[in-house]
């Protein structure tokens, strides 16, 4: 292939990939940092009025998370990260340090993992309450800013249907 | 009178001749050890110069990497029994005193464990000395408390054991330690039993040698050694250890040379890193900071005044002064060099009594012992390969921090070298070989590895590296395909456990058979995959499409170039008992896959972060149909083939009943045996067979199976949780006939269905109930709640 020929081709494809990225993210640029607390905790907090429901915590586990705040407000995401990972070795089935998990990965913007914890604690958790609600806001934004416009808001229904409560299918 | 005063005149000429031939010998002589002296010493004083600078200048030494279990961590209510904590300790070579005075000890208290823990810089932060009391209660730690101020611990670290070192081929162990971090009595110490005038002579110290050369016609013997630490760093670090005048002459001049070229604190670190001080198998121990943890289990910063004189001692004769082997000889070498520190002020009388007074205080086995666990190393070097170099993990001196719990580790290397001896006694030969891989179910994480019957023994290693065929083990993946298809199947469609045979690609035919060579008939999915019949699963296995399978065992992350043939349905494709694991991981978590890791961070030497491998999940579509197929695996080991696992577990089984979920596998001509079993927490793979495929006349529960409950009975068994997640859910059944029925109606039983798939059918029962045959029923009463 001719110099010339070579480089119309890797401009034009340049070009397209461009223009498939432009096409492939309508949603937030993933530079922007979501602010976890004002798009999950605090709407989960504010709509969950009266339907509560808690896991039982170990104690271990609670010194873990905590630290894990404490990382957070900080900036320290993945010490965060190791924190929760820490205290899942001890409880991996809590539905609440999953959740918090899942916010910290909003956090670093790792929105695929964000919605694989926020789906994990949803599937053991109670469905219902601050933490269903805190997990699907979670997904809705990580839905967001992976493009899925429509996911995202279909996330944000389910966030609102919290608050009715339903049998367990258990 | 003339003749006299010729001969005088003569006699004097001849003097005078004999006088300048006598200085002319001279001169000529002086010329000769002048061209001796600038043709040959010269170039070789240049070599040697040249020598110290090069290798001196850009001096490196090469670090091993050191390999580190997962720390433990301790709180409240951890189901751990007392006798398995013991485990843990001495894999991380705590040692058992009267009394836990020192770190790195523990005492044993009635029903409790006072342990002194060592400090340790994680990765998190650093964690420093503390001596606890732990208490127990049934098979679980009841309580952490600080063994000085009463306080309790909801969390409380361990250290994690060191469980290898990745070493350089000089087969040289050493921890580097910078001056500035060394504690000053062992810089002040070492200079004062060693080499007193350090400070001042110019490599070599004259009056030194004299001083010993005097002592030693006294003694009639060597009792004294004048060689500086300068000659003593030089003949350790450039020269043969050989007993000649020359080696002594080129020592002189190099500690001449280097004294010139460097500081004297560049001097002082290269020797406290470089002297020799043990010897551990064929590794020789160099440096104080190697020689804290090897004979005290501590990092050298953390050493008492006695226990630096006892290092400091040992330098002149490591092995003459070992304490573990000649601990009365090491004492009063210790005393000496305490005396000598109160001598020149170095110790107060009281802190010399205080020393002298002391026990050696040595651990009585090195915290890191020679290296254990080889299976599980091979895995961290596999899991590394991809990020560094093995040049880089035997010379950067990487702290490497691994998956392995060593309690299990111990307890699974045990339990596989009786299991399999004790097979013998079931009829099944003896000398089968077998390989176990046992995880942690939700993070993945590998608790342990055994790639052989004798586990310490370093060859094949056959959990990661035997390939074999795996039987029955695959029938699961089957079965979730099937569930998948929502409208054509769930737990209790019928499928025909009847002969069949196809032709093969080569023209061959293949009718597969039974284990108990009788076909059943028209079975339930649920029962033909309990009983593991071959017939049921080979239809349905071809109604699903074989290439489905084979790209569904490479969505749970296991890579196969197996052809899709027919006989793969039935486990004809070889696979290693740890991709294995990896398959089951993904059911076991409920279709929240993880790729299975050994490795969580790896930091340089002085502990920057250089990697991290986090958790990640990778969600399995198709969750719903993961948990269905959970269910109907708790039956295999409930009324299926594996039934006879709760005798095997006993007590274990009798006292909680716990939900546990398994498949056995048998390949053909039995030749392989496999048990897959796994609890909410734990997942272990067993293989058993011979290295050379040959028949054995093992199956999956005749021999597998019992290895597999040996340890499970030891492990705290975490029952499964069964509920399940959106889009499956509980639904009653009539047992006999398959239809939906009432909680109350005669013969109901409880069975999980993916939403979409549950029976069409109802009982009159149920009918009289007020529900009637509705085809969609569950799913709108479902899709009414969403």
């Amino acid at each position: 292939m001719r110099p010339a020929c070579r480089f119309g081709l890797a401009a034009g494809l340049a070009a397209l990939v461009i223009l498939l990225g432009a096409c492939a993210a309508p949603g937030r640029t993933p530079h922007e940092e979501p602010d976890v607390d004002s798009r999950v905790r605090q709407p989960a907090r504010a709509d969950s009025a009266g339907v509560q429901v808690y896991s039982l915590k170990n104690k271990a586990v609670v010194e873990l998370m905590e630290k894990a705040k404490d990382a957070e407000k900080r900036g320290h995401l993945n010490d965060a990260a190791e924190l929760l990972e820490r205290a899942m070795r001890i409880q991996p089935t809590n539905p609440e340090l999953l959740q918090q998990m899942a916010e910290v990965q909003l956090g670093r913007k790792d929105f695929q993992q964000a919605l694989s914890f926020s789906q994990r604690s949803y599937e053991i958790g109670p469905r219902v309450g601050e933490i269903c609600s805190r997990n699907w806001r979670t997904t809705s934004v990580a839905r967001e800013y992976l493009g899925d416009r429509k996911g995202s808001g279909e996330a944000e229904r389910r966030a609102g249907q919290c608050m009715n409560t339903k049998p367990s299918s258990y | 009178m003339a003749k006299r005063k010729k001969k005088t005149v003569r006699r004097k000429a001849v003097a005078r001749k004999r006088k300048v031939r006598w200085i002319r010998g001279i001169w000529r002589l002086g010329l000769l050890v002048a061209g001796v002296v600038f043709g040959l010493l010269l170039p070789w004083v240049i070599y040697l110069n040249h020598v110290v600078t090069s290798e001196f200048e850009g001096r490196t030494w090469d670090l091993p990497s050191r390999v580190y279990a997962r720390p433990l961590d301790l709180y409240p209510g951890l189901p751990l029994s007392m006798s398995n904590l013991l485990l843990e300790l001495n894999a991380a070579g705590y040692a058992q005193a009267s009394i836990a005075r020192t770190p790195g000890s523990y005492a044993l208290r009635g029903s409790a464990v006072e342990l002194f823990r060592r400090p340790f810089q994680f990765v998190d932060g650093k964690e420093g000395p503390k001596r606890v009391l732990i208490r127990f209660k049934a098979d679980r730690v009841s309580s952490i408390r600080d063994a000085d101020s009463d306080r309790q611990f909801d969390l409380f670290r361990l250290d994690p054991a060191e469980i290898a070192s990745i070493y350089p081929l000089h087969r040289q162990d050493r921890v580097l330690v910078p001056l500035a971090q060394t504690p000053p009595l062992l810089i002040t110490g070492l200079q004062a039993v060693e080499d007193r005038n350090f400070k001042h002579h110019p490599g070599v110290d004259w009056r030194g040698i004299l001083r010993a050369m005097v002592a030693n016609l006294k003694a009639g013997q060597a009792v004294q050694g004048g060689s500086t630490l300068t000659q003593q760093l030089v003949k350790n670090y450039f020269l043969e250890n050989e007993r000649t005048l020359s080696r002594k002459v080129n020592e002189a001049i190099m500690a001449i040379l280097l004294d010139w070229h460097y500081d004297k604190g560049d001097i002082l670190e290269a020797y406290i890193n470089e002297v020799y001080l043990g010897q551990q198998g064929a590794l020789a121990i160099h440096g104080f900071g190697r020689a804290a943890t090897f004979y005290f289990g501590l990092p050298l910063n953390q050493l008492r005044a006695d226990q630096v004189a006892l290092l400091i001692g040992m330098v002149k004769g490591a092995s003459l002064y070992n304490p573990r082997r000649h601990p009365e000889r090491a004492t009063r070498r210790r005393n000496h060099v305490l005396a000598v520190m109160g001598e020149t002020g170095l110790l107060d009388k009281k802190q010399v009594s205080d020393a002298r007074a002391r026990p050696l205080d040595v651990s009585a086995k090195p915290s890191s012992q020679a290296n254990r666990y080889h299976a599980f190393i091979d895995l961290v070097r596999a899991h590394l390969a991809s990020d560094y170099q093995e040049d880089d993990l035997k010379t950067e001196g990487l702290k490497i921090f691994t998956t392995l719990s060593p309690w299990e580790q111990e307890l699974t290397q045990k339990m596989v070298s009786q299991g399999l001896a004790a097979l013998t006694e079931h009829g099944l030969p003896a000398g089968l070989q077998g390989a176990m891989v046992l995880a942690d179910v939700s993070s993945g994480e590998v608790r342990a590895v055994v790639g052989d019957r004798y586990a310490n023994r370093d060859g094949f290693n056959r959990a990661l590296d035997a390939r074999r065929q795996v039987g029955s083990v695959i029938k699961p993946l089957v079965y979730l395909l099937a569930l998948e298809h929502t409208s054509d199947y769930n737990l209790m469609t019928m499928v025909e456990d009847a002969p069949l045979t196809l032709r093969q690609a080569d023209g061959t035919e293949w009718a597969p058979a039974n284990y108990d060579n009788v076909s059943h008939g028209p079975v339930t999915i649920l029962e033909a995959l309990t009983r593991s019949y071959n017939q049921a699963t080979v239809r349905l296995g071809l109604n699903i499409g074989v290439s489905h399978l084979l790209r569904k065992l490479q969505q749970f992350g296991v890579e196969t170039d197996a052809q899709p043939l027919p006989s793969v349905i039935l486990g004809a494709i070889e696979l290693t008992p740890l991709e294995v694991a990896q398959i089951y991981q993904s059911l076991a978590a409920g279709g929240y896959s993880v790729p299975l890791r050994s490795v969580t961070a790896v930091q340089t030497s002085g502990g920057k972060l250089l990697s991290r491998y986090p958790l990640r999940l990778l969600p399995q579509p198709r969750r719903e149909a993961i948990a269905v197929l959970n269910y109907a695996l708790t039956q295999v080991v409930e009324n299926g083939t594996a039934r006879r696992l709760s005798a095997l577990l006993g007590s274990a089984w009798t006292q909680q009943r716990p939900l546990i979920a398994g498949k056995t596998g048998t390949s053909n001509d039995r030749r392989d045996s496999w048990f897959v079993g796994y609890t909410a927490d734990r997942l272990g793979v067993v293989w058993v067979g011979h290295d050379d495929n040959s028949p054995a006349g093992v199956t999956g529960s005749n021999a597998a199976m019992r290895v597999w409950a040996r340890l499970f009975k030891e492990l705290p068994l975490q029952s499964l949780d069964l509920r399940m997640p959106d889009g499956a859910h509980w639904v009653w059944i009539d047992a006999s006939s398959g239809k939906l029925t009432g909680e109350n109606c005669n013969g109901a039983v409880q069975i999980p269905f993916v939403v979409g798939s549950e029976p069409a059918a109802s009982t009159e029962c149920l009918r009289a109930m007020g529900h009637g045959d509705e085809e969609s029923f569950w799913k709108k009463w479902f899709e009414k709640n969403e």
